[in-house]
């Protein structure tokens, strides 16, 4: 009953759309990510949740009910912004129950949902601090503290971590996993670091320029992108897009040439794409010293220090390709050998850059994600 | 309030003394007699006048204190804040009175000091001129301060980067101020030259009532002032309103003339 | 920013002649307030009274009834605040938080009313006065000044300051707007909200135009009216009694000034123009 449906749903500025034509649903329980590049209408999408942005044509529905011009106040929305938007002239306790207070729930119950927030929180003794008071992270589980004493179906944050450093970022996810996980309300997360996405979502819903690109968990996301967009935006460094050419059982770089399974072959003939391009993450694409089994030249360009490992820049059929490679031992304008992962290779309809899908033997193989 | 206004129109085409049971229409039978008058000629030139001293002791003299606080003056800042401000509180004719003291031609403090130089005080009161500068004076008292505050705080919301950029390339003081930081405050800084011109006059209005009730002979008389005479001390209500119609479309004219001549200009802050 | 002294030094001493001028009449009116007329014309430079005197205020008290001058002065400006802070706030409320058509064409009607010359609404308004037979009444002298672009403008600048995002927090929490005004927003915008209301409450403590036109018998004058009656272009011969007068008309402006100077300097200076 606590889903959320949009049918049709558009949100536009004058003349400007900003949400083109949303057609899905956000499941009861579930933890959804609204990930995108910023100005893609993941945050619009989000407010037209809490009802805090009109929708401009189409239906949005939530609990089975149409919403369109329900005020924000009867959604049963709880949400945390960016800012944490927590109310400078009260104290941390006063921030956390005033809206109970004003709804009129028992003396009782406030206190002990409270007392229950302030454990799980770990805000115990700032109590009676007021905002200006506390570090950035202490706001941000004040913020946190707030949306959630209000026992709201519907949970929406709005790039609730981006104002905390790399460290902090890490254990308010783990925090926000446990909060779900003891209430289960229907969380929309917006969001448009992709490592955010990945750790928290149930499934991620890829948004640019107003248009939902793909809708799935975050595995189906990383390993079966649906479309170009979503193979680059995903992963860093990103996927690399490669001009290719069907031919005779190979694919066809240049005058270069790489075989593939036979499961590959059959769908590629089958999927009857005029023109075709080739994805291949850096991660799934070796660099070896000496020609081998399956492997093609190109030339070292640049090499970048990842920390763990390397990223090496090269140039292979005119065309910039990144690769990762555990060591360094590589010389910039020095000829190497490299050969595409075959399992993870991905290819795309040229004309609607959609994905042509992948082979049916291998639609049930789990991609590990680490 | 826009009523009043639309009813000022209405009265600036009827002959009335606000007494008589009937107005009679005359159409624009007043603005004419106006135009003819010779007074308001001499009235509107001495609004010019009032203008004149208004802009150069409210406008141009605040907009370079403002900057000089802002980026040159390091100590006692909010002591100079509250002490240019503080005479923006007190009432125009407590000014009124003080000044007509203290200027005294002949027993104030300022002639007493002028007698030990060999000078002798004007009987400004009396004397064309110098009577218009002298209440132009007991006014710029009363609206320096706000002026001046607004502009500080429009000079002092220009980031300070642009300003230090300018001085690592060793740019002068006086071009800082002409080249980026009027720019950078003209929003506010018309805002404040319309003010000054349009309330100034209106501020104008107390002295000029408490003191010289527009003598001798109108020398001191400006439009708002005569707009109140006519109604008030002579009851020729359609002259008095066609008279403040006239002082309004001016000074719309001057507006726009202002915003065309400028509008390129302007940089608008918080933008 | 590093600028040397050699700079700021003349400047300082402009800053410091052009603050002469500003209060050096007031200090002059307080020394003479309580100087006897004869002190005063043998020492005219004395800035401090040789014989404190009271004489002077005790001339004010017996000429005029003073106490009832000031207590007009006093509920005239308590009314008009009080109208305009309520009104002036609520309007920039809905100015900051309602969507409605027009909205800007509004402003910018009501913040252009600040340019419209007096003399364009003071005869309508005078006869309104006079039909309502409010003539030399103190609701005569209220009821002109009880609208202001002027307070709208500084608290609509002063509640666009407050982050949207605290209002829209509310909104989810399904708090009415009188709520959200009382528990959120006049919290926060309460320096703005007691400058302003101070600004209001001196300009119509020292309001002369209207009271001139309106008040007619000394009984209902208020304190820059009575002032008025102690001056002639040659100074006054009593001129200490007027001074007197003008001490009293203007210790409760510069006191409030005084004690808010730094929440009024704040929101004046916070007011950008845009």
């Amino acid at each position: 009953m606590k889903e959320i449906r949009f049918e049709n749903v558009k949100k536009s500025y004058g003349h400007t759309e900003v949400v083109k034509n949303l057609n899905f649903s956000i499941h009861e329980g579930e933890r959804l990510i609204l990930l995108g590049p910023s100005g893609c209408g993941k945050s619009t999408t989000l407010r037209m949740i809490a009802g805090l942005e009109d929708v401009s044509s189409g239906n949005l529905y939530m609990g089975g009910k149409l919403v369109n011009d329900v005020p924000s106040g009867k959604r049963e929305v709880a949400m945390v912004f960016q800012n944490y938007a927590l109310y400078p002239h009260m104290t941390v306790k006063q921030n956390i129950v005033y809206a109970l207070r004003m709804k009129k729930v028992p003396k009782k119950e406030i206190a002990a949902r409270l007392e229950d927030a302030l454990a799980m929180l770990q805000l115990r003794g700032l109590e009676d601090r007021l905002p200006k008071d506390l570090s950035g992270g202490q706001r941000q589980r004040v913020a946190l503290a707030r949306a959630v004493v209000k026992q709201a179906d519907f949970f929406l944050l709005d790039e609730p971590l981006s104002n905390l450093d790399a460290q902090l970022r890490v254990s308010a996810r783990k925090e926000l996993v446990k909060i779900h996980e003891k209430y289960k309300q229907t969380i929309v997360y917006v969001t448009h670091d992709q490592i955010e996405a990945m750790t928290v979502g149930d499934r991620i819903a890829l948004l640019n320029e107003g248009v939902l690109q793909m809708l799935d968990t975050p595995e189906n996301v990383y390993h079966r992108p649906a479309n170009i967009f979503t193979a680059k935006f995903i992963g860093a460094p990103p996927t690399n897009i490669l001009e290719m050419v069907y031919y005779d059982k190979h694919i066809r770089f240049g005058d270069q040439k790489m075989s593939i399974p036979n499961e590959w072959i059959q769908h590629i003939q089958k999927a009857n794409a005029r023109e075709m391009v080739f994805g291949i993450r850096p991660e799934h694409l070796e660099i070896m010293e000496e020609h081998g089994e399956n492997t093609m030249y190109a030339i070292v360009r640049a090499i970048e220090n990842l920390g763990a490992e390397y990223a090496v820049y090269l140039t292979f059929n005119n065309e910039e390709v990144i690769a990762l490679s555990p060591h360094k031992e590589w010389r910039v304008g020095e000829q190497v050998y490299i050969r595409p992962n075959v399992q993870h290779m991905h290819i795309f309809d040229m004309a609607t850059t959609n994905s042509i899908g992948y082979p049916e033997k291998m639609v049930n193989r789990v991609p590990v994600f680490n | 309030m826009f009523w009043p206004f639309l009813y000022t129109i209405y009265l600036s085409f009827f002959d009335w003394n606000m007494i008589k049971p009937t107005k009679e229409f005359v159409g624009l039978q007043n603005y004419i007699e106006v135009l003819k008058d010779p007074l308001t000629y001499k009235v509107f030139g001495n609004s010019a006048v009032y203008i004149f001293i208004l802009l150069l002791l409210n406008f141009t003299v605040p907009y370079i204190f403002a900057f000089i606080l802002d980026f040159v003056i390091g100590r006692m800042k909010s002591f100079y804040k509250s002490a240019f401000f503080l005479p923006a509180f007190i009432s125009l004719v407590v000014g009124s009175i003080l000044f007509t003291w203290i200027l005294n031609p002949v027993s104030g403090p300022v002639a007493i000091v002028m007698g030990w130089f060999g000078l002798e005080m004007p009987i400004w009161s009396k004397l064309d001129g110098w009577v218009i500068f002298i209440l132009s004076l007991i006014t710029s008292w009363k609206i320096f301060g706000y002026n001046f505050i607004l502009l500080y705080a429009s000079i002092n919301g220009i980031s300070r980067e642009v300003i230090e950029a300018a001085r690592l390339d060793n740019v002068p003081l006086w071009k800082i101020f002409f080249h980026i930081v009027v720019p950078m405050s003209s929003a506010t800084g018309i805002y404040i030259f319309i003010i000054t011109i349009v309330q100034g006059l209106q501020f104008a209005f107390t002295p000029i009532k408490v003191i010289t009730q527009g003598g001798p002979n109108y020398a001191s008389s400006n439009v708002i002032y005569h707009a109140y005479h006519e109604a008030f001390v002579l009851y020729r209500t359609g002259h008095s309103a066609a008279l403040s119609i006239l002082t309004m479309v001016i000074f719309v004219i001057l507006l726009i003339v202002e915003f065309k001549y400028v509008e390129r200009g302007i940089y608008y802050e918080n933008k | 920013m590093k600028i040397s002294k050699n700079i700021s030094i003349p400047w300082h001493i402009a800053f410091l002649i052009t603050i002469f001028l500003l209060i050096f009449p007031i200090v002059f009116a307080v020394g003479s307030s309580f100087t006897s007329l004869q002190d005063a014309y043998n020492h005219p430079l004395a800035l401090f009274p040789l014989n404190p005197t009271l004489e002077n205020y005790q001339a004010f008290f017996d000429s005029l009834p003073a106490i009832k001058i000031a207590i007009n002065t006093f509920i005239i400006a308590s009314v008009v605040t009080l109208f305009k802070v309520v009104t002036s706030f609520m309007a920039a409320y809905a100015f900051v938080y309602f969507i409605f058509k027009g909205k800007n064409t509004l402003y910018f009607m009501l913040i252009s009313t600040i340019f419209l010359p007096f003399t364009v609404t003071m005869i309508p308004n005078y006869l309104i006065i006079s039909n309502l037979g409010l003539s030399d009444s103190l609701w005569g002298v209220v009821l002109p000044q009880l609208a202001d672009a002027m307070g709208i403008f500084l608290l609509t600048q002063a509640l666009r300051t407050i982050p949207v995002s605290l209002i829209e927090v509310a909104r989810l929490d399904d708090m009415s707007h009188w709520q959200i005004m009382k528990d959120i927003v006049l919290p926060l915008a309460r320096p703005a909200v007691t400058s302003t209301s101070i600004w209001f409450f001196i300009t119509a403590w020292n309001e002369y135009v209207w009271p001139v036109l309106i008040l007619k018998s000394t009984e209902n004058f208020t304190l820059p009216l009575a002032l008025q009656m102690y001056i002639s272009s040659e100074g006054g011969t009593n001129f200490t009694v007027a001074m007197a007068v003008s001490v009293v008309t203007m210790i409760i402006p510069l006191a409030l000034y005084l004690m808010f100077q730094r929440y009024i300097i704040g929101t004046f200076t916070s007011s950008g123009i845009k």
